[in-house]
């Protein structure tokens, strides 16, 4: 029973990650008071260029690389339509994930010559780090070692977004922007180049969840790989009012959530359904979110 | 005049937007007049490709009129594809074991797939108006639920044991629909069904009250609209027509049965053309040809030439964000010289 619980929480902690580096990237623009919702896309661009650039230059550094890259070059885009054309926030996140959809289908055809997904024994996945002073007590040990060395890097960011959110000049201006932009702007800063920030950190954060997805997850690039991480990552966000903690803490119960369905597979309960988990969480959380919301 | 600027905005956007395309296809050493001469061939070229896309477009103008309807009235509605997913469904099981004339029974399963649609989005207005939770999220997720659902069913109690992939079985003969002169009746339908939602959004007061609410709600909760009812009224109509959109495509596609896949990506389609079409009706009419035309052709252009069919769907959210950047930026540049007008006179 230990060895599944254990087990449990090692998968947990690795599903939760994409979900959580997303939502990271998504909270500064919640704070900013730009609705952003182009993790989707940014997240499955990122992991596209993460498998390029690692297969194409056989290092997991140069993915790491050109996934950043994109993740710059989409949260340019965004800055562009939404920041300085003034598109709604709304229309160019939808816009944003459709391009990314169709960029990465289409390249995927175009320069892999496959259709649904790109698999190699040639792509350098990122390396796991083991920790041999952990992983000799017993429960601990299974649970933390050998994961990719982003779950932790994700961990990290949950105390860093934290300090930076709340502790330093960037993220009370940022903050102020989200809350009184005519405050901001009396001082004498840009409001647009602080939501351009923003922006910049989404596509950042959001491209190294899609690093995880494609090359520390799994090792494979698929069509839709995303698999609307984004949205739930997103539904985290509003739930939690953008609170790093506890951004970490509910993408972890998503994490659990998953896995729950993997174990229940076990049992011979359908994959359909045991795949469903994390949305009808998302649904559940909504729904508790909103009962709190009522009864305060 | 009221008409000349949108006009010239779309064929300005359009235009934009194909130029940013050649790009890419120069890049991938191809000739962008080649592949736009195949898209066009293939698209529009003879009556065969005509009614090619017309018959492409019928599950774009019903989808595209759900969003359409919904972003209007100021609700948030996602959840096309998966109220796409179980109209379609319900009228391929309901085809298999349902016997009725084939007079009762095509027009009896359009619209069972099209009310199992609207439960589900009813599903979503049901949250919505007892928990107040959010349909923006909601109706996505419930995307993925009836994804799977829809999945499972076709997969495990409905499955054809001699298909290759999970599908169910091939509805009854009786309830094909017939073409007239190659152009599915389908088709015709959703004109049908641009009209009446015409009809209703510009000539009832439920449509005026959905209008209102999509302007301000506050004004129409203070004018003494029922925001609730009509919020649960447009997810439930919006989502009839895309479960209509799923039961149409079963009925008078080519495959006459549920497949894996069937959804394609039909619902995200649909908020595409109402984002372009700026939420108006007989413009999402025109959007849904549109794309339904750069569908159809990229079957040719991936025949003619080396540029693969999925480019098209890259070359769409080109087009949907160069559109929506220049209509806005426009905006924001006409602003902008008027203020400046006003400030030189101010300064003089």
């Amino acid at each position: 029973m230990g060895a599944i619980v254990a087990q449990l929480l090692h998968a947990a902690l690795s599903s939760a990650t994409p979900i959580a580096l997303a939502a990271f990237g998504g909270m500064f623009s919640y704070h900013a008071n730009v609705f952003n919702i182009a993790m989707e896309g940014m997240m499955l661009m990122g992991a596209y260029y993460a498998v390029y650039g690692a297969y194409r230059f056989g290092h997991w550094l140069y993915g790491m690389l050109f996934a950043l890259l994109s993740g710059l070059i989409l949260a340019g885009i965004f800055s562009l339509f939404a920041i300085v054309l003034k598109v709604d926030e709304f229309i160019t996140g939808i816009g944003i994930n459709m391009l990314a959809l169709g960029w990465t289908t289409y390249s995927l055809r175009a320069t892999f010559q496959v259709k649904g997904a790109f698999i190699s024994q040639s792509i350098p996945a990122i390396p796991k780090i083991r920790f041999p002073a952990i992983e000799k007590v017993p429960f601990l040990g299974e649970v933390l070692s050998s994961h990719p060395f982003l779950v932790f890097v994700a961990i990290a960011f949950a105390f860093v977004c934290h300090v930076v959110l709340y502790r330093t000049k960037f993220g009370l201006r940022l903050r102020a922007t989200g809350e009184e932009p005519t405050a901001v702007a009396s001082v004498g800063l840009s409001i647009g180049r602080l939501k351009l920030w923003s922006a910049v950190l989404c596509g950042i954060f959001s491209a190294l969840a899609g690093v995880y997805l494609s090359l520390g997850y799994v090792t494979l690039f698929s069509e839709n790989m995303s698999n609307g991480r984004g949205w739930i990552s997103l539904a985290i966000i509003i739930l939690v009012r953008g609170r790093p903690m506890s951004i970490m803490l509910m993408s972890l119960v998503f994490g659990l959530l998953e896995n729950l369905g993997m174990l229940l597979q076990r049992y011979a309960v359908p994959p359909q359904f045991t795949a469903m988990l994390p949305y009808a969480a998302t649904l559940f959380v909504l729904y508790s979110y909103a009962r709190r919301l009522k009864s305060a | 005049m009221s008409l000349v600027r949108p006009i010239s905005q779309t064929i300005l956007a359009i235009a934009f937007a194909f130029f940013v395309a050649s790009i890419f296809i120069l890049l991938h050493h191809s000739s962008p007049l080649e592949v736009y001469g195949a898209l066009y061939q293939y698209g529009l070229g003879s009556w065969f490709s005509f009614s090619n896309t017309l018959n492409a477009a019928f599950p774009l103008i019903l989808t595209g009129l759900s969003a359409s309807i919904a972003f209007m009235s100021g609700v948030v509605n996602l959840g096309q594809h998966g109220q796409f997913l179980w109209g379609a469904l319900v009228c391929a099981v309901l085809g298999v074991y349902l016997k009725l004339p084939s007079w009762l029974g095509i027009p009896a399963l359009a619209v069972l797939g099209g009310l199992s649609g609207a439960a589900w989005a009813g599903l979503a207005a049901f949250f919505k108006r007892k928990y107040k939770m959010d349909e923006f999220i909601s109706t996505l997720m419930l995307n993925f639920l009836a994804e799977y659902m829809t999945l499972y069913l076709a997969t495990y109690p409905f499955l054809d044991p001699k298909a290759y992939v999970p599908s169910t079985r091939l509805i009854r003969r009786e309830y094909f629909m017939t073409n007239i002169f190659d152009v599915n009746v389908a088709f015709f339908v959703a004109l049908f069904m641009v009209f009446l939602c015409w009809w209703f959004v510009w000539r009832t007061w439920r449509g005026y009250e959905a209008r209102m609410m999509g302007y301000n709600k506050l004004f129409a909760t203070v004018g003494g609209c029922d925001v609730e009812t009509d919020t649960t009224l447009v997810l439930l109509l919006t989502g009839f027509l895309s479960g209509l959109a799923g039961a149409l495509l079963i009925l008078n596609g080519t495959q006459h049965r549920f497949t894996k896949g069937i959804g394609a990506n039909f619902g995200w389609d649909g908020v595409m053309i109402a984002i372009m079409a700026n939420n108006g009706l007989f413009q999402t009419l025109f959007y849904a040809l549109f794309i339904g035309f750069l569908k159809n052709g990229a079957v040719g252009m991936e025949f003619e030439t080396s540029v693969p069919s999925e480019f098209v769907l890259f070359l769409q959210s080109i087009i949907v964000l160069t559109l929506v950047g220049t209509r806005s930026g426009l905006v924001s540049l006409t602003d902008w010289l008027r203020a400046k007008r006003e400030l030189g006179k101010l300064v003089k």
